[in-house]
């Protein structure tokens, strides 16, 4: 609940029908794409202008109110779960275009437009967004920027901290800040990319400058099957390693494989152990010589089977099984819980031999996606949560696989983020030395801890209660910290 | 220019003393007091800075630095860390004395991963040296600022260079980091991943703050497949103008060159008198570098030379063997010493505007208009396939009235590139002169910067005085 002057305040800000406060109203916004975790805020607020957003955030910095942004409500780390005695900012209705500039190839952007809509609207000039999380038709550029999202085509595009030029937003206290610049590098620290992959933590966006790359003349795609996962890894490999980086290299298992079938009807060739997706695009001449180059590679590397895109429809049905992998798997198994961890690649074959080995321990199927490209796993594991037992073994396999991706030298997201999901992850990827930069660091922009509270960065209490922190010779750092 | 002085900055003398007397106990020949060998370790290139660090140190590993850091902190006295000093911009100048960490004895190329197509580094690693090291993998690192910089001065100054339009800037080829922190800890940011959302991203915020919020020891970098084929070009203009729009187009349309480098006429002229370039006219010019297919390269340069063609441009002129190429690009990389050449006696120094590529060719034709009016010798260069241009300006540093000339179409220069939505450091950093510069631009976020630099180095003992405006609580106490 808030305070009655809040509301008051608030009122004066924002009309009736953009300030929720009534279960039946709020409900909805109770958890994100993490459904495990749930909690009503005490109200949500709809502004539609930048300087609503600053006088909603002095207003809750003074009477200190947490503030949880949101976009649509797609982030997979419980990134938007509200706090119980704080509101939720939605930025739904900052969903405008406000210039798309083909000269200097980029966009200025309200923070609620969704991912797919800038490359729709930047598409008559040729020129498309790269980014593009499985989520894109509904995921926001503003929910993008905060979880430094990827997507199929990030390895060689980039992530969206490498296709975002400036951001603008507030801090907790209202005061605008612009992050980046609209040229090639901005001076001093590079505070836009803290702002990425920061989850709300630092700052509400109001305005976002993409960048726009020049759509490729033609992007070609090749299907090809193994006769195991470690061949297929081994293959992934040895494309990079030949210098050659895809638009987009994808990797299913059979068990993903199988579902997507069922599903798409893509005619994958569904007794192979693993299929990998690679797709090249350029000019005529680059593709050519480059679809040639990764065929050698991949038939050198054990493939059984190879299928060359021959026109764009079949290329859309190549990828239309990876694409729709999670609702495939959704239809196979009352409940999946996907992970989300990133490796060295050249680790690939070890730790999809150790998946399978666990998952035979745990008695629970695991259908494997990747971006196989920069080592980004997305096992799904299957379970029934109506089953006893089954969701603790979930979580507790589900750990295994981030232990092992931090112990071959990954990281515990490669891009869905910490929220609330992988707090205590962080504990075990991160010494205390660096967790307490972290701490620092939200300290300069958020000392009260307002902004999105209680996800991304774990307090070191947490980590001492997940048995993580050193004390070493009794010298306690940050002894002003709450504890315990 | 510079920022006054914050003179209670100064470590108290009988601290630096201690510091100098534990340094040379632990460190021995390594710890070097000579008069000579501090004031080589006070500046960089470009102008000269009033600024000698009290020792001089050569630490040999992640511990020793984390040794002297820890010392420096107990001391409340500044250090700084140094690769080979050709920084633009002030950055080592050690303006408050303290101690200088000279990286030239760490610098072991230690792990190359040829399939991952990464490699660690320790910071004093030269570019030229990695790329000699890499020989024989078929791998190269891309970044080349021109200078054989140390890998830790360029991850420290976000250097970028003539290939960035393809390859990006350190920002996009750092995956990882050793940092020793204010307190002297060691730290690790990023990793072998290739991508990560876990935490904040310490790494690239530690790109690019020259030394200000932790020393750098170790460097993961990104590395490329060396292309199959690589050709260079050269092309002239009949005016500037048409040379700049040749590269605005071609950038519009995304022909993916690997370095694109204008020469105004007087740089054209500098370059063929210093560097023996044969066969080429004092007109105005784009030097052209393709990487790629056999075919991708052909395909690349043909449409570039329709494109330049439709301009007014010659003929390409090919440089297809490595030998020329280098020559070529070795000229290119000389142009600060073929303009000092051009006028004996003056001294020089270089702007560093960066403009969005739909402003370029105004910005330059403004700033060309200006150097005329003033009558003096300014060559322009850039990198201009990412808005980058260099402004050399010449002036006789015996004559205060030039020398005030010369800083006055310099910062002409910085306002007319904010003004078009661009920046006034595209890549030599803020260093200790531009700090008013990176105000006037970043007004907003310079607080947040400040607060960031105050809660990472509390004592502001970590390169003092330069990136961030950062008073000393006393100087702070005083005028309140």
């Amino acid at each position: 609940m808030l305070e009655p002057s809040v509301v008051a305040a608030l009122s004066a800000v924002l009309p009736s029908s953009a300030l929720l406060t009534r279960p039946e109203e709020t409900r909805p916004y109770e958890c994100d794409g993490l459904t495990l975790y749930r909690q009503r805020p005490a109200a949500v607020l709809l502004p539609d202008t930048e300087a609503q957003v600053v006088e909603i955030l002095k207003c809750c910095h003074a009477a200190q109110v947490p503030v949880v942004a949101r976009g649509a409500g797609t982030s997979l780390s419980g990134g938007a779960m509200p706090a119980a005695d704080g509101v939720v900012l939605s930025l739904a209705k900052f969903k405008r275009i406000l210039t798309l500039d083909p000269l200097t190839r980029t966009a200025v952007v309200q923070p609620g437009v969704r991912n797919i809509a800038i490359s729709e609207a930047a598409a008559p000039y040729g020129l498309f967004y790269a980014p593009d999380p499985s989520s894109q038709i509904a995921c926001t550029i503003g929910g993008n920027v905060a979880e430094n999202a990827g997507g199929v085509h990030c390895l060689k595009y980039g992530l969206t901290v490498h296709n975002v030029r400036r951001v603008r937003g507030a801090l907790i206290t209202g005061e605008i800040v612009e992050f980046g610049g609209e040229a090639l590098d901005a001076p001093g620290f590079d505070l836009l990319a803290l702002v990425n992959g920061s989850e709300g933590l630092l700052a509400v966006m109001t305005e976002i400058t993409v960048k726009l790359l020049p759509k490729p003349q033609r992007a070609q795609v090749a299907l090809a099957a193994f006769d195991s996962v470690e061949a297929a890894g081994e293959a992934v490999a040895a494309i990079i390693g030949a210098g050659i980086i895809p638009s987009g290299l994808e990797m299913m298992d059979r068990a993903a494989t199988r579902a997507v079938e069922q599903f798409v009807h893509a005619n994958y060739p569904v007794d192979a152990a693993a299929l990998l997706l690679v797709e090249t695009d350029g000019t005529q001449e680059e593709v050519a010589s480059e679809m040639a180059a990764i065929e050698r590679v991949l038939k050198a590397n054990g493939a059984t089977e190879i299928r060359v895109s021959k026109d764009e429809a079949q290329r859309l049905l190549y990828w239309s099984g990876r694409k729709a992998a999670f609702p495939a798997v959704g239809r196979i198994s009352p409940d999946y819980y996907c992970i989300d961890g990133t490796i060295p690649r050249r680790a690939l074959p070890q730790v999809l031999t150790q998946i399978a080995q666990w998952s035979s321990e745990f008695g629970l199927a695991c259908a494997n996606v990747f971006h196989a490209g920069d080592g980004n796993l997305h096992p799904l594991i299957l379970f029934d949560a109506g089953k006893p037992g089954d969701k603790e073994r979930t979580v507790a396999f589900g750990d295994r696989i981030l232990e092992l991706c931090i112990e071959v030298g990954g990281t515990i997201t490669g891009e869905h983020g910490v929220g609330v999901e992988k707090l205590s992850g962080m504990c075990s990827q991160f010494a205390e030395t660096e967790r307490e930069r972290f701490l620092a660091i939200k300290a300069a922009f958020d000392p009260d801890g307002l902004l999105n509270p209680g996800k991304g960065i774990p307090t070191l209490a947490r980590c001492a209660e997940f048995g993580r922190m050193h004390v070493h010779r009794g010298e306690l750092a940050h002894a002003e910290l709450p504890r315990f | 220019m510079n920022a006054p002085l914050d003179l209670a900055l100064r470590p108290a003398d009988q601290d630096v003393k201690r510091v100098v007397q534990k340094l040379a106990d632990d460190f021995g020949a390594r710890a070097m007091t000579a008069r000579a060998t501090r004031e080589q370790h006070g500046h960089g290139e470009g102008l000269a800075d009033a600024g000698v660090p009290d020792v001089v140190v050569f630490p040999h590993s992640n511990e020793e630095v984390a040794s002297i850091v820890r010392l420096c902190h107990g001391a409340r006295v500044p250090v700084i860390a140094f690769g080979v000093g050709t920084s633009l911009e002030g950055h080592v100048a050690a303006i408050y004395g303290g101690v200088c960490m000279d990286f030239a004895e760490m610098n072991r190329v230690l792990v190359v991963n040829a399939e991952d197509l990464d490699c660690r580094v320790q910071a004093g690693v030269t570019r030229e040296q990695l790329n000699a090291e890499l020989k024989g993998t078929g791998l190269f690192f891309p970044i080349d600022p021109g200078a054989n910089a140390t890998i830790g001065g360029m991850t420290a100054t976000r250097a970028s260079g003539t290939n960035a339009v393809r390859y990006g800037t350190m920002r996009e080829n750092v995956l990882g980091l050793t940092v020793v922190t204010a307190e002297g800890r060691i730290i690790h940011t990023g990793g072998r991943a290739r991508k990560s959302s876990a935490g904040y991203d310490l790494t690239r915020l530690f790109v690019g703050s020259e030394g200000t919020l932790g020393v750098i020891t170790e460097v993961q970098l990104r590395l490329y497949g060396i292309p199959e084929a690589i050709s260079a070009a050269v092309c002239q203009f009949p005016d500037l103008k048409s040379a700049v729009d040749t590269v605005i187009v071609a950038m519009q349309l995304g022909i993916p060159v690997a370095r694109i480098e204008l020469l105004d006429e007087v740089q054209m002229d500098a370059c063929i008198r210093y560097s023996k370039l044969t066969g080429f006219d004092a007109k105005p010019t784009l030097f052209f570098e393709f990487h790629g297919t056999g075919a991708g390269v052909r395909e690349q340069a043909e449409m570039m030379q329709s494109l330049a063609a439709e301009h007014g441009g010659s003929a390409f002129e090919w440089e297809t063997n490595p030998e020329d190429r280098a020559r070529l690009w070795k000229a290119r990389h000389n142009a600060y010493y073929a303009a000092l050449a051009l006028t004996p006696g003056r001294q020089a120094f270089a702007t560093d505007a960066c403009v969005p590529i739909s402003r370029l060719s105004e910005c330059v034709m403004e700033t060309k208009a200006d150097v005329v009016a003033t009558g003096m010798t300014a060559p322009i260069v850039g990198h201009v396939g990412d808005g980058n241009f260099h402004l050399v300006i010449l002036f006789d540093p015996k004559d205060p009235a030039d020398r005030e000339r010369a800083e006055g179409l310099a910062r002409r220069c910085s306002a007319r590139a904010i003004r078009m939505g661009g920046t006034c450091t595209g890549e030599h950093g803020i260093g200790m002169h531009k700090l008013d510069a990176l105000v006037d631009e970043h007004g907003d976020a310079v607080a947040l910067m400040t607060s960031i630099k105050r809660a990472l180095d509390p004592l502001n003992i970590l390169n003092p005085g330069k990136t961030v405006p950062v008073r000393s609580q006393k100087t702070e106490r005083m005028s309140q």
